[in-house]
């Protein structure tokens, strides 16, 4: 059955051709948009390790608020973190502002957090490199910022002083985040909580010895009366900082694909109605000689969906060759579109199921063709 | 005209295939009016935003306090014509669910220039002559049955001098924000009669709403007030409504490329299946047409007629497309009022006429170069 399938295939370049273009949009315009989706979450990722722990304060009504200097000393002695070389527990104080820089081209002036943290950051992030000059000193009014932000913003070069709050500020250093390619910008959080009257911080970030150790972490704080603070996975945080984001590229995502998709199988019904229609004589044959339905309608069905494989790896390889790597920002997030493995095999997927739909009611057309007058008619 | 029927007929001939091309270009022509439909849309509403607002708030943040004396300073600038000083709160209405933002303005003479608002002239003077008087948009006076001359006490965040966080407002009239991404349950009160009875926070604003005299001169007077507060305790930042629209949409605009892509996918895929169609239906019509060309219906209006059968099927599936495109347009993005622009309509159907005519263009001319004795005795 499927030998007399394929060589009558050959007849049919019109009708092959469309369904092929067909599945190759659909399933390249699929894969192109969710590699914005895959895209951004390993950017969201990059950083992040199990055995890192964000820890906000907690007020009467269970909602975020600040933590009070006497709560945070008391997180330090906490068994379960992990000690630096010299015997310090990793836990770093933050107190976030706010800051605008000017961006490079447009000159409009974005803002973006302000990172007040300990010194001791560089324990915490060990993938940080300085690649020119140094960490602030403590109390001073320094400032260290990542690539992604000079690359972006001109306000961050080496040297360059910043006016915050009426205070000049200078950049003593740029820095390296490892995969992670976000605009960061440091400077020491006491200073930071002087100049804004603040006595309380907006968060401790805190290095557990083992990713094992935070069941155990969690409880020690809850379980003390004396602390209001709810310690999370960073990797809980970040997934729900970004859910929304993910959630809006993806839908967008499969909304296009969809009504690509329902494009795509419209035309492969359209073109299996043709093939169908001018293989009548030879199905027909074939019905005569004993073949049952059911052969007749998969081999419309196979037909169907074999035509819709080779669309599906030049889709996937069109969305590889002009979208895999692009720079993309969406909602002010930066990343790069990543057409993974999984997506080209979910655009196969994708692909045989609108062989599989489109190409049913042709199948089913197969097999209501009229044995006698198809072998008497005339061509027509 | 006339010919109208002759083309109807032939498209009817194989209705499941003209059905399926329908369904298939309204498809394409929906997907395309979705997509470039919200772009253009949102292009013009940007370009609509009032270009000669500025709102000059404090450096670090839209929520940071200013002192209200910087008004006499800021109206100094060349080319400032109104400044009015704007404080904003959230509100309550008998319960924490029901909320409601508020802003506090001062209407002195020549106030509504400054704004997006539109207000009703009696209820603009009455919001004038009375110290507690509320204006609220049409959304909330039929939620709660409001009525001019109501008395109706809100809970602001805000505490008043007696430590009671309820305020009591008599409601003078409504108003509409035109503004792109106006929140449609507003409310605006007196700034007076907030600062005299408020406990903390005397004589604060968050913002001030200047109008300049020249939209064209907006960057630069927008550079001179900041210039005129640098290194000062109370550093502004100052932006266009135009500039803030931009920024706020220009991460939605990166979009740009992908849009393209897909777009083009569409158009792509959809004039292989036009083509085929077309090529496949004057195939089978072959004795038809050679009818046609006996009874004396020249070549050139044999080409006419086939190109005109592509051009009917096409515009109207396109317009069907593009109609379900106009009504799915408002509900893409929620919070902005965005309607089909008519260009794109317009250079929509102008689209369809041109694919129709791309693929009809080789049947057409297969169609002129039918033999006709070979196709009426019916050899190939």
């Amino acid at each position: 059955m499927i030998a007399i399938s394929l060589s009558s295939l050959p007849q049919r370049v019109g009708p092959i051709l469309t369904i092929i273009v067909g599945v190759t949009c659909a399933v390249g315009a699929l894969v192109s948009m969710l590699a914005m989706g895959a895209g951004a979450r390993r950017q969201e990722m990059a950083d992040v390790r199990d055995d890192r722990v964000i820890i906000t304060g907690l007020d009467a009504q269970g909602a975020m608020s600040a933590i009070p200097l006497n709560e945070a000393a008391v997180v330090g002695d906490l068994p379960q973190i992990r000690r630096d070389a010299a015997g310090r527990p990793i836990v770093v104080m933050e107190s976030i502002s706010l800051l605008y820089g000017r961006e490079r081209g447009t000159g409009a002036s974005l803002a973006m957090a302000l990172f007040g943290v300990t010194p001791n950051v560089t324990e915490y992030r060990p993938e940080m490199r300085f690649t020119v000059g140094r960490m602030f000193r403590p109390g001073l009014h320094e400032l260290v910022a990542s690539n992604s932000c000079v690359r972006q913003f001109s306000d961050f070069d080496l040297g360059a002083r910043p006016s915050i709050e009426g205070d000049r500020w200078t950049v003593v250093g740029h820095f390296d985040l490892g995969p992670l390619n976000q605009c960061v910008i440091y400077a020491d959080v006491r200073t930071i909580m002087a100049d804004f009257s603040r006595s309380a911080y907006s968060s401790i970030e805190v290095m557990l010895r083992s990713p094992a150790d935070f069941a155990a972490f969690r409880a020690s704080i809850s379980a003390n009366p004396a602390l209001h603070l709810d310690a999370e996975l960073q990797r809980t945080v970040v997934m729900r900082n970004y859910r929304q984001l993910n959630a809006i590229l993806d839908y967008a995502s499969y909304f296009v694909g969809a009504i690509m998709a329902i494009g795509g199988m419209l035309g492969a019904m359209n073109s299996l109605y043709a093939i169908v229609d001018s293989r009548g004589r030879e199905l027909a044959t074939l019905r005569a000689l004993g073949f049952g339905p059911v052969p007749v309608m998969v081999s419309t069905l196979f037909d169907s969906m074999l035509l819709a494989l080779p669309g599906a790896v030049l889709g996937a390889a069109l969305a590889w060759v002009f979208f895999n790597g692009l720079s993309a920002t969406p909602f002010g997030y930066a990343f790069r579109l990543a057409v993974t493995p999984a997506l080209a095999l979910l655009g196969v997927v994708w692909a045989l199921a609108m062989g599989f739909i489109g190409g049913l009611p042709p199948a089913l057309r197969a097999v209501r063709v009229s044995v006698v007058s198809s072998l008497g008619a005339m061509e027509s | 005209m006339k010919f109208l029927p002759l083309i109807w007929s032939s498209l009817l001939r194989k209705r499941g295939r003209t059905l399926l091309i329908f369904l298939q270009v309204t498809v394409a022509f929906a997907l395309f009016g979705l997509l470039q439909g919200v772009k253009t849309a949102v292009d013009h509403a940007i370009a609509a935003t009032r270009a000669d607002l500025l709102i000059v708030h404090g450096r670090l943040s839209f929520n940071n306090a200013l002192p209200i004396g910087l008004l006499q300073q800021i109206k100094s600038v060349p080319g400032v014509k109104e400044v009015i000083p704007v404080s904003l709160l959230a509100a309550e209405y008998q319960n924490p669910t029901q909320k409601m933002g508020m802003a506090a303005v001062r209407p002195d003479s020549g106030w509504q220039s400054a704004f997006t608002f539109v207000i009703p002239p009696a209820d603009a003077a009455a919001f004038r002559s009375t110290r507690t008087g509320i204006l609220v948009t049409s959304d909330l006076e039929k939620k709660y049955g409001w009525k001019s001359g109501d008395q109706i006490p809100l809970v602001l965040n805000v505490e008043r001098r007696d430590g009671s966080n309820t305020w009591t407002f008599q409601v003078v009239g409504t108003f509409k924000d035109t503004d792109l991404g106006a929140a449609p349950a507003r409310t605006l009160i007196n700034y007076d009669y907030l600062n005299e009875g408020r406990y903390a926070g005397k004589d604060t604003v968050q913002h001030f709403n200047v109008r300049v005299a020249d939209p064209k001169t907006a960057a630069a007077v927008s550079k001179a007030i900041d210039a005129r507060f640098t290194n000062s305790p109370n550093e502004t930042r100052s932006e266009s409504l135009r500039l803030l629209a931009q920024m706020s949409f220009k991460s939605i605009g990166d979009f740009e490329f992908l849009v393209r892509a897909i777009v083009m996918a569409v158009f792509t895929s959809l004039l292989f299946a036009t083509a085929t169609m077309m090529i496949q239906s004057v195939r089978e019509r072959r004795r038809e047409i050679a009818v046609l060309k006996t009874v004396g219906f020249t070549n050139g209006m044999v080409f006419a007629l086939t190109l005109a059968e592509a051009v009917l099927i096409c515009t109207a599936a396109a317009a069907c497309g593009l109609g379900l495109a106009t009504l799915a347009i408002p509900h893409t993005l929620p919070r902005f009022h965005v309607s089909m622009p008519a260009i794109v309509i317009a250079v929509g159907l102008a689209s369809a006429v041109l694919v129709a005519l791309c693929s009809a263009a080789v049947p057409a001319i297969l169609a002129t170069r039918l033999a006709v004795a070979p196709a009426l005795s019916g050899r190939k």
